[in-house]
């Protein structure tokens, strides 16, 4: 084999993908061949150095900027049934005007389309937006279990972009409030969760988390948020928080504050 | 990740393949793009950064690639793979993004550092040396040369999906990689010669 020929086949021997029978006879020509061989060892050596390169995730605007432009396709579309509408009257008016028959004609079609045809649309458009929706808690549960803090919190803003969040994400959301290392991702669940206040459990899990919050900032805000909401459960829960005494001063003022407004 | 073994890893796990949902996105589901977002945002972004050097403009132009996929939708004809027909615009929009560009700036200058939050451990500092320079050696190939080693390199597309993308035979795709890959190596040794310290 000729060193032009077995040069050919080195972006496949370095990838690996060379057969039996072509990696022997490259094999059997750098025997022969010190040159080739030389090449291919540098080559070598330059294609493991460019596997140093690390891969880089794309900033969170990336995403956000995705969704927004997404959103805003999906919004400028025309609607199907609404051309068919406008096709209906602008076309075939003159003929409507013209025959009384032409005008049961479309009336009958028009009523036809209206009763049947408009469903199975609005069917389409909500099966789609639950798609969307779908997808945009997929995306939320998976920034949220990221390490990094500032892609948690994008979690927390696109679960609270959710419509109507499945237990999953309540439950992720939850977790964020009780457990996540950074206080700005606990304050970002909790104002999300008051988003969902009226959905059941919503209201009972954060009287719990009163006896688990361990930052001063969050425990100001989950007692704000049960006052807003009128949480009389969590009469209880203040009471032995202040019992216990544990709570700072400011927090402590704030829970005496939220109970005299709670029981009012 | 190999476009070809993930293809198989999603239909085995009765996930939509790339060609379904993009003929789902052509056909006016649009929202299914979604999914191609998050299959392929992460492989763009390198791809754009390993070109241009510049983390801003990687991110503009993934942006740019899902705003003319949505555009050109209705002429995706799904008798190609979807990776090649993606990476197609994804080249055509780093074009007109060279286009744009101003031509005295230099390739050195083009990669835009953003300084890391993390605290750098000791022995991440080689590690770093050694991908500053290879990423400085690849800056320094011409363009062309730079795109089809990191298609080939870092996208892990097939020799005859190149070809296919640009237009050419797989004999000089072959020949390409190789000259490529000599280029930058020569490229390498002399930074690296004028780094030993």
């Amino acid at each position: 084999m000729t060193c032009e020929r077995t040069q050919e086949k080195f972006a496949d021997y370095l990838t690996g993908d060379l057969d039996e029978k072509g990696r022997s006879e490259v094999q059997k020509h750098l025997l022969d061949c010190s040159a080739c061989r030389e090449d291919l060892e540098n080559l070598t050596v330059v294609w493991a150095k460019l596997g140093v390169l690390p891969e880089e995730q794309p900033g969170s605007a990336v995403r956000s900027r995705f969704y927004a432009m997404l959103e805003d396709y999906k919004a400028a579309q025309p609607v199907g049934s609404k051309s068919r509408w406008t096709d209906w009257f602008t076309f075939r008016r003159p003929a409507f005007a013209a025959s009384f028959s032409a005008f049961l004609l479309l009336l009958g079609v028009g009523a036809g389309w209206f009763l049947t045809g408009a469903r199975p649309g609005g069917e389409k458009y909500a099966s789609l937006s639950r798609e969307v929706q779908d997808m945009r808690q997929q995306v939320a549960l998976s920034l949220l279990s990221k390490p990094s803090a500032s892609d948690r919190i994008q979690g927390v803003s696109y679960s609270a972009e959710v419509k109507n969040p499945n237990d999953t994400t309540l439950a992720a959301l939850f977790k964020a409030v009780d457990s996540d290392p950074n206080p700005n991702v606990r304050l970002a669940a909790l104002d999300a969760l008051y988003l969902f206040r009226d959905r059941p459990g919503v209201r009972e899990t954060l009287v719990k988390s009163l006896s688990v919050q361990s930052y001063p900032l969050v425990q100001v805000a989950l007692i704000d948020f049960l006052v807003e909401v009128r949480e009389t459960r969590a009469i209880e829960a203040l009471k032995k928080l202040i019992d216990a005494g544990e709570l700072t001063p400011e927090v402590k003022k704030r829970a005496e504050q939220g109970l005299k407004q709670i029981t009012v | 990740m190999n476009a070809d073994h993930s293809e198989k890893e999603k239909t085995g796990r009765m996930s939509p393949t790339d060609n379904e949902l993009m003929e789902a996105v052509r056909d006016g589901r649009v929202e299914k793009l979604a999914v191609l977002f998050e299959r392929y945002q992460t492989m763009l972004y390198n791809f754009f950064l390993r070109l241009t050097g510049n983390r801003a403009a990687s991110e503009d132009l993934v942006q740019e690639v899902f705003v003319r996929v949505l555009k050109y939708r209705a002429g995706y004809l799904g008798d190609s793979r979807f990776n090649v027909w993606l990476f197609q615009i994804a080249r055509n929009a780093h074009i007109d993004h060279l286009r744009k560009q101003k031509p005295a700036l230099s390739l050195d200058g083009q990669f835009v550092e953003v300084p890391s939050h993390e605290p750098q451990p000791d022995t991440a500092y080689e590690n770093d040396r050694e991908a500053e320079l290879v990423r400085r050696a690849l800056d320094r190939l011409p363009v062309q040369k730079r795109e089809i080693l990191v298609l080939f390199r870092f996208q892990n597309l097939k020799l005859r999906e190149i070809a296919e993308l640009m237009g050419v035979q797989v004999g000089t795709v072959k020949a390409q990689v190789h000259r490529a890959l000599k280029d930058l190596s020569r490229i390498y040794l002399e930074l690296q010669g004028g780094n030993v310290s």
